[in-house]
């Protein structure tokens, strides 16, 4: 690994006391950057051990796709903060730390004795993130949730997500998650660059579905609700207001038609040969053509289905038409572009072997970051960091693992 | 001065950012305490000002209330920068900044004469943020996308649909408030990275690669496995919890999201529902029986949450320690307690008198609290601009608004 210029957020030192998908993401966003990081797990380990995707379908604590992509560029730890000596030492570590990343149900949190107020009673200056799905304060605070449940309280799903009549659907991945990640980590980091200008620590409280129902939701919809009593729910169809605007099938997948304003339009009349049911008034712009979107969509669909998704994304680009194929998982993890822009690294695990990663998910050119080191194996840096960090001696860490501590 | 003090004060930030994407990360460093001035013009009316709804229902493009919410915490300064003057005065405010925002198509800043290496002319350690679509290099990076179908070509679509039928498409731009979010990380390590070193730089910040970070997990299943997942309506992203889905509930368009991902979870909901036999048969037994028969699970499940209330269905399973919630429609979340309870959504009165709701900070500090201000006019930070920081005469600044250039 090269570590010759030091990563933009070097210097800062930072707990991950998180499981699954929000608070290690969030993590990994300051390790990938140059943090140093330290993975805290219970002995159990993270849940993410747990999930897979493993190779082959075969579980095993260290190889887990989840936990491998969401950890990277960390140090991993053991430490028991059920027992009381597992919870010294993570006070230690608090008093060490200028960030604490965290998304326990805050009444477990409390539980082991680290809410907040304990917290910033060990470190004032410490920052503390929380990402939950619900948050840390309001009536359903203290409710057991998932990414899941947090996605379909936003309002996301039932605005903009289904076919009408049909159940609201999820975004395909842990999207709530994986938004409350980025929004802890903004702020996270601000209040970490910001630290004496503010005077001292704070804890960021994150919901993930408020996040979402916030900056996604409420920006398009409340205001116009709050006013007029009005709201939308999902149509299943891209854009309903104008056409083309959805996801259509082809040759050999689906691509995203996208037509809208004239000069798009008349692109893909173009790449589509001129047909003469183009020429139909009720076709010539966006908004009459969704209020006929059954015929147009049912001409488009005679002609997408015979053309693969490669062929319309070029011919139609190449006409000013901003449509695009629907890529597969596999397709966008082929995509010459993204490789040209070594958007995929190659990294070395001791269990899984050589394989890829998602590389840096933005380029800073005077200070490169993403992943360069595997995610940690259970316990791997154990001896590393309670020495050097904590300056615990052999004899004491073997106690400390001998009593079930670490 | 503001005695919260406010982590990112003293943060200059001219803001090119259009539409929606932009304008958020503009946002979100304003939140956090920097002063953002969006640079816009009337010569050319971002399209976003002009969508309805309107305040008191009365079309303008001062009055979007959509526009309002997204753009919120951005000032404005209107320039006409086809005419040389008002180039000059943009690069005399940037002279005085320390970060440029655009979320232009790649080479458009180059042809406005504003690119990477004419700003560092004008301020040295400059931090210059572009979010294009598909990045600054490589063979896609014209692409042509909206926010909406920018997704597309990440993979996640193709994840997201009803279980084994076509690609359903998400109805906004999720991607535009994700990266706007996420740019503001980007952002601030670049002003952590100037801290330490005296640099700026020029960040790539690819849409798509930042979407796509999302998809991680189901990337990982074709690295390790070859596959390439499809949609699977609410199931387990890595199928990985049984019951993991949205089932019916009491009422038009009501429904209960409810997850049990371990044995222990599975045990709470069976005390919920009082151990019915239809739960108690061996084909649920274990995790991985109930992994094999979800669809057979999600079906009797939904029959029975169909006699309740949404609400009062996930407050009896969470008494009982399962993890449900409702499913909340937009009518749904000004008023559910929740929200009301940590002030998601504010009422604030613009400066041109009629009051709108927007978003106030959508994540809780404990010590610095967010000042949260009504969305833009075009041109509200002339004066303070024009006049306060680059110093120009009353005289100067008039004849410039007379001939357009200020517009």
């Amino acid at each position: 690994m090269s570590e010759s210029k030091p990563g933009a957020l070097g210097g800062i030192k930072v707990l991950d006391f998180g499981q699954m998908v929000s608070a290690p993401y969030c993590a990994k966003l300051f390790s990938d950057y140059g943090a140093d990081v330290i993975k805290v797990e219970s002995p159990g380990g993270d849940a993410a051990r747990a999930m897979g995707p493993f190779p082959g379908d075969q579980p095993h604590p260290e190889k887990s796709g989840l936990y491998f992509i969401n950890n990277t560029n960390k140090r991993g730890i053991t430490c028991d903060v059920a027992r009381a000596a597992g919870r010294d030492l993570f006070t230690r570590l608090l008093a060490w730390a200028d960030v604490l990343i965290e998304n326990n149900l805050p009444q477990q949190m409390q539980a082991w004795g680290l809410d907040y107020a304990g917290i910033a009673a060990i470190n004032p200056r410490l920052v503390a993130i929380s990402i939950t799905p619900f948050g840390q304060t309001g009536p359903y605070s203290a409710w057991n949730g998932y990414d899941l449940n947090a996605y379909h309280l936003s309002g996301a799903s039932s605005r903009y997500c289904g076919r009408p009549g049909e159940m609201p659907l999820q975004h395909g991945t842990f999207s709530a998650d994986y938004f409350g990640a980025v929004a802890g980590a903004s702020w996270g980091l601000a209040a970490v660059y910001g630290r004496d200008l503010v005077g001292g620590g704070q804890q960021l409280d994150v919901s993930c579905a408020e996040a979402i129902a916030a900056a996604f939701i409420g920006g398009q919809n409340i205001g116009g609700y709050a006013q007029d009593g009005r709201f939308d729910k999902r149509t299943g169809v891209g854009l309903p207001q104008g056409a083309p605007a959805t996801i259509m099938p082809c040759k050999d997948g689906h691509v995203w038609m996208l037509a809208l304003e004239p000069g798009q339009w008349n692109g893909l009349r173009k790449v589509m040969g001129d047909p003469d049911w183009a020429d139909l008034d009720m076709f010539q712009n966006m908004k009459t053509r969704a209020e006929n979107a059954d015929v147009i969509y049912s001409f488009l669909h005679e002609w997408t289905m015979q053309h693969t998704k490669m062929e319309i994304q070029q011919k139609c680009q190449a006409a000013g038409c901003p449509i695009t194929a629907v890529y597969t998982v596999a397709e966008a993890a082929e995509q010459p572009h993204l490789k040209a822009r070594d958007y995929f690294v190659d990294m070395q695990h001791p269990e899984l072997g050589k394989l890829k990663n998602l590389g840096a998910p933005f380029k800073l050119p005077a200070c490169p970051g993403g992943p360069t080191r595997p995610a940690p194996l259970l316990g791997q840096h154990n001896d590393e960091v309670y020495g050097s960090v904590l300056g615990l001696n052999a004899g004491e860490i073997a106690a400390l693992r001998q009593e079930g501590a670490i | 001065m503001n005695a919260n003090a406010l982590p990112l004060q003293g943060i200059r930030v001219v803001n090119f950012g259009w539409v929606w994407a932009g304008p958020v990360t503009g946002q979100t460093l304003s939140f956090l305490g920097a002063e953002v001035f969006k640079v816009e013009s009337r010569a050319r009316v971002d399209m976003t000002r002009n969508l309805p709804p309107f305040a008191e229902g009365k079309p303008s493009p001062d009055r979007s209330l959509s526009n309002h919410a997204c753009w919120a915490g951005n000032g404005s300064v209107s320039l006409n920068l086809k005419e040389p003057e008002a180039l000059q005065l943009v690069k005399d405010l940037i002279a005085q900044s320390d970060v440029v925002i655009e979320n232009f198509g790649p080479g458009v800043m180059e042809r406005l004469g504003l690119g990477y290496a004419e700003l560092c002319k004008l301020k040295q350690d400059i931090i210059l943020f572009s979010m294009p679509g598909a990045g600054l290099y490589g063979p896609m990076k014209d692409l042509r996308t909206y926010g909406l179908s920018l997704t597309s070509t990440t993979g996640l679509d193709s994840l997201v649909g009803y279980k084994g039928g076509d690609p359903v498409p998400v109805e906004n731009a999720f991607s535009d408030p994700y990266s706007g979010i996420f740019g503001a990380f980007a952002i601030i390590a670049a002003l952590n990275h100037r801290r330490n070193s005296g640099d700026g730089q020029h960040i790539d910040f690819s849409q798509q690669e930042a979407v796509m970070q999302m998809v991680g997990p189901a990337y990982m299943d074709y690295v390790l496995n070859g596959r390439s997942g499809g949609p699977k309506s609410n199931e387990h992203p890595l199928g990985a919890a049984a019951p993991h889905g949205v089932f019916p509930c009491k009422g038009d368009d009501r429904w209960i999201s409810i997850v049990v991902a371990s044995d222990d979870e599975w045990h709470k909901l069976l005390a919920a529902l009082k151990h019915p036999e239809w739960l108690k048969v061996t084909e649920f037994a274990t995790h991985e029986q109930r992994l094999l028969h979800i669809d057979t699970l999600h079906a009797l499940l939904g029959e029975w949450t169909a006699q309740f209330d949404d609400r009062e269905l996930a407050d009896l399973l969470q008494g009982f320690g399962v993890a449900a919630a409702p499913v909340l429609n937009v009518g749904d979340l000004l008023g559910d307690p929740h929200f009301q309870a940590r002030k998601t959504y504010i009422e604030v009165t613009h400066p041109l008198g009629f009051k709108e709701t927007i978003y106030g900070a959508y994540v809780k500090t404990s010590r610095s609290k967010p000042v949260i201000r009504p969305g833009p006019t075009i041109g509200q930070d002339n004066d303070t601009v024009f006049k306060k920081i680059l110093g120009l005469s009353e005289a100067r600044y008039n004849d410039l608004v007379e001939r357009q250039v200020i517009y």
